[in-house]
């Protein structure tokens, strides 16, 4: 045990490092091109863990996360989240699933964030007016198992963005809202045995030549503000999930390796056209039904907790798991204690 | 009678500054003297209303500070400057005119609405009082007005006071002159009309209520209009040449081609000093030129002159369409202020003696003529739309200008230093407000200010991080700043411009810069990008 843990604390410090170095030589920084709300992931339990999710069959929403893990479905699951950052950043996500059959799972997922005040100010440095500017992706999700092990799944989404700035812009048409197309992610899960699990997810496929997902943005109603084109790069997504036991306590450990293809081409073999990024976590459950986490996505360290309890209505017993995670951003020094999250089990 | 008729008293809103943060907006057009020593009128239109300033300005041992300030709305029907001012192609519709006219106040052009809902019909003149009182006094438009391509061609496009006459001379263009007599007093006014009949030498009488056939052989357009101070004439600036008017003839001016379109005239300084520009469109572009006469000399073509004195074949109107927007005197000097078409350059000339001198010659771009931004006149790269000298003390003649976007920037030293003056709002101390001017970055490239301030001098570090907090652009590091009682920002460093470390423009969303200083603190401002391709 003491090896993997080693290995993973390996890894991860050699993803941070990759991080670091690529991201000097970068063309483009990974926060200056479309995907935000996509990057910062889903699920209080995930996040608390560093964000990782796409290898484990649990994970919520799964048609974000990986749209295999719906594959796996055993009954009608629901998820709440919500975090509040600094700097008035809100955040939040559902998502709900069920199976389809023995071998078949469906989900949709709703991913949001906003800022709950930001001022526009003008050039005469007034402030105009306080919008509340928000960003939303939806997943709508749908897989097969294959086999006992492996399932396959896909997902649409799309995104819908309000800027809420035109009514207190004045001299121009401003454009508030944007839809981006529908954008296609394929997801694969193996479940290699009761340890290991694998996945792989490329998200950010279109029908559009290149299979890029881009669009245009008309900015104005009136001409009067040049147009602007959105890219959501394609992204792959590698996911290993362990299973184990420390002075017999379950341990998982969970590592994804992320590359983003920052291109309008199919595929781009061009290192400095790919930014790399890494998320690695590990969970415990520490007594019957309570799990502590920690994780680092990217340069960025989380910590949470979760507890799961049932709560019996009528014959029927349901199964809750509420979720706690710490965030710290680590390039912006900023702490993020409060994010909270619900799951629920129907039977 | 006819005042009392058509002169309208506009609703007044008078607020008094207490700090040097109190401008109305920061999209100006024009400075005059003020009423009294010390003050500067600044006539400013931005989004949401335009109207006329007047601000108490001091000088003190740090440059000159805004005392306090008056302002008075001119409405949102009417405004001084009309829409397009910096694409227009005809040079004397490239700046905002002028003139202090005894009881009348300050005079500015007036523009309303036409169909389309664009600032295009000329509609009279402001006459501001004070910075409580800005009246409309709508001129009637020719009765030949329907007959002419646009209403434009007929816009107050220069104005004159004769004190001791009291009459104000204004220049309308193809509607040719209006006298405007207030020798009975401001509220009494006596208007007469006048066109330009070059082929008697004269200027005609239009006979109220009559129509009048213009005739482009007969007459000739007017485009501005000056008083000579020394022989009391007035001075015609039309399109086909200049004509002096003593008040019985009009004689052209044969020391300029009468066939030449002279779009200004302005006329100070000691020695005394007439400068006419010469400009009309052409294929390639407005093509200009100067004219200079000095203590009654005949005009001569204003010499460009390198940073040696050598004079250059080709001079700053070779090489762009320029157009001057304003004129101001000191001394032996002229500050001619010129924009380029579209305003992508501008700043000011400085004319002495021998010419207009380069501050920098060198071989891959020439001799440099133009001050502005690169001189530091202002200090943000916005347009330079007018300048004018006034009494900033008893002793002390001060210079302003006016610019599109930054307020106004004044100087008590002949132009050796300038203070921006600009409408802001007040910061915490020690980067505890940060305020990103605008937060709304409508295009790539545009620039949103990092407004903050520090109590004493700090070393700087901006920082732009994406909503996931993600660093994409350094803006300065450990950069030196000053303490300042207003704001400590350098505004030629300290902005955004929608871009990550490697130039390329962020994509569309919210932003959050992060101020630090070497002193522990740290404030956060918001900006939005509308993204880019």
């Amino acid at each position: 045990m003491k090896h993997l843990l080693k290995t993973s604390l390996s890894i991860a410090l050699a993803l941070a490092a990759a991080t670091q170095v690529y991201a000097i030589e970068r063309k483009a920084a990974l926060g200056g091109f479309d995907g935000f709300v996509e990057r910062m992931g889903a699920g209080t339990r995930e996040m608390g863990r560093g964000n990782t999710g796409s290898a484990d069959t649990a994970s919520m929403p799964g048609a974000y996360w990986n749209p295999g893990i719906l594959g796996f479905r055993q009954n009608t699951n629901y998820t709440l989240n919500a975090d509040k950052r600094d700097l008035d950043r809100m955040g939040g996500n559902a998502g709900i699933e069920t199976k389809v059959g023995n071998r078949m799972g469906v989900g949709f997922a709703m991913l949001y964030r906003g800022d709950l005040a930001f001022d526009v100010i003008n050039e005469d440095d007034e402030t105009m007016g306080t919008a509340t500017p928000y960003f939303t992706m939806m997943y709508l999700g749908f897989a097969y198992r294959a086999t006992r092990q492996d399932a396959f799944g896909l997902s649409l989404s799309m995104s819908y963005d309000n800027l809420d700035v035109s009514e207190h812009i004045e001299g121009y048409e401003v454009v508030d809202d944007y839809r981006s197309p529908v954008t296609i992610n394929l997801g694969w899960l193996r479940q290699w045995n009761n340890k290991w699990s694998t996945s792989v997810v490329i998200r950010n496929l279109s029908f559009s030549e290149n299979l890029s997902a881009k669009w245009d943005r008309n900015t104005s109603t009136d001409n009067s503000l040049p147009s602007t084109e959105g890219v959501r790069p394609k992204i792959l997504q590698i996911g290993l999930g362990y299973r184990s036991h420390i002075m017999g306590k379950p341990v998982y450990a969970w590592m994804e390796a992320i590359d983003y293809q920052v291109a309008d081409t199919l595929l781009a073999f061009d290192p400095q056209l790919h930014v790399w990024t890494g998320r690695v976590g590990f969970e415990c459950d520490i007594i019957e039904g309570g799990t502590v986490r920690v994780g680092m996505d990217d340069l960025d360290f989380t910590f949470g907790l979760g507890y799961k309890f049932n709560v019996r209505i009528g014959k029927k017993k349901y199964l809750f798991d509420v979720n706690y995670a710490l965030l710290y951003e680590s390039e912006a020094g900023l702490w993020n204690p409060l994010s909270f999250g619900l799951r629920g089990f129907i039977p | 009678m006819n005042f009392i008729k058509c002169g309208i008293l506009l609703a007044v809103a008078v607020s008094q500054g207490l700090a040097a943060e109190t401008l109305f907006s920061n999209w100006t057009f024009k400075v005059a003297p003020g009423t009294k020593t010390g003050k500067l009128y600044v006539f400013s239109r931005g989004d949401v209303v335009s109207g006329v300033t007047e601000i108490t300005l001091k000088s003190t041992a740090h440059g000159v500070t805004a005392d306090k300030s008056e302002q008075v709305s001119v409405g949102d029907s009417m405004t001084a400057v009309h829409d397009g001012i910096f694409r227009d192609s005809w040079a004397e519709r490239r700046r905002t005119p002028s003139a202090t006219a005894g009881e009348l106040g300050l005079v500015l052009p007036m523009y309303t609405t036409d169909k389309n809902g664009s600032f295009l019909e000329p509609a009279g003149f402001f006459s501001v009082r004070s910075a409580e009182r800005a009246l409309e006094t709508p001129l009637d438009p020719p009765g030949f007005a329907e007959d002419l391509d646009s209403a434009m061609m007929y816009a107050s496009t220069g104005f004159a006071y004769d004190s001791t006459s009291s009459i104000l001379w204004i220049a309308r263009g193809a509607a040719g002159i209006t006298k405007y007599d207030i020798s009975k007093g401001p509220n009494h006014p006596e208007i007469t009309d006048y066109i330009l009949n070059k082929t008697e030498s004269k200027l005609e009488k239009i006979p109220t209520g009559k129509l009048y056939k213009y005739k482009k052989s007969k007459n000739a357009s007017i485009l501005d209009v000056a008083i000579n101070p020394k022989s009391g004439d007035l001075w015609i600036a039309s399109e086909k040449g200049v004509w002096i008017y003593d008040g019985s003839e009009a004689k052209s001016l044969k020391a300029l081609d009468t066939s030449k379109r002279v779009t200004g005239i302005w006329m100070g300084g000691k020695p005394f000093q007439i400068i006419a520009e010469v400009s009309k469109p052409g294929k390639d572009g407005v093509q200009g030129s100067l004219m200079r006469s000095t203590d009654g000399t005949k005009f001569k073509k204003v010499n460009f002159l390198d940073t040696t004195g050598k004079v250059q074949k080709k001079d700053i109107f070779a090489n762009s369409s320029y157009t001057v927007s304003d004129v101001a005197f000191l001394g032996d000097k002229a500050y001619i202020a010129v924009t380029s078409t579209g305003g992508k350059e501008s700043g000011y000339l400085l004319l002495d003696s021998a010419g207009v001198r380069a501050w920098e010659t060198d071989e891959d771009d020439g001799s440099q003529w133009l001050n502005g931004f690169e001189r530091g006149v202002i200090d943000r790269d916005e347009i330079i739309t007018s300048i004018t000298t006034f009494p900033l003390t008893k002793n002390i003649t001060g210079i302003a200008v006016s610019t599109y976007g930054n307020g106004i920037s004044v100087s008590a030293d002949s132009g050796a230093t300038w203070t921006p003056i600009l409408n802001r709002a007040r910061l915490s101390d020690n980067l505890g407000t940060i305020r990103m001017v605008p937060s709304v970055i409508t295009e790539v490239g545009a620039q949103s200010l990092v407004s903050y301030k520090v109590s004493r001098s700090s070393k700087i570090t901006i920082e732009v991080f994406s909503y996931d907090m993600r660093k994409v652009r350094t803006i300065v590091k450990d950069a030196p700043r000053e303490a300042d009682n207003s704001r400590s920002t350098y505004p030629k460093e300290d902005y955004w411009d929608g871009k990550d470390d490697h130039g390329r423009a962020c994509t569309m969303g919210i932003y959050y810069v992060r101020v630090k200083d070497n002193h522990g603190n740290i404030g956060w401002g918001k900006v939005m990008t509308m993204g880019g391709r």
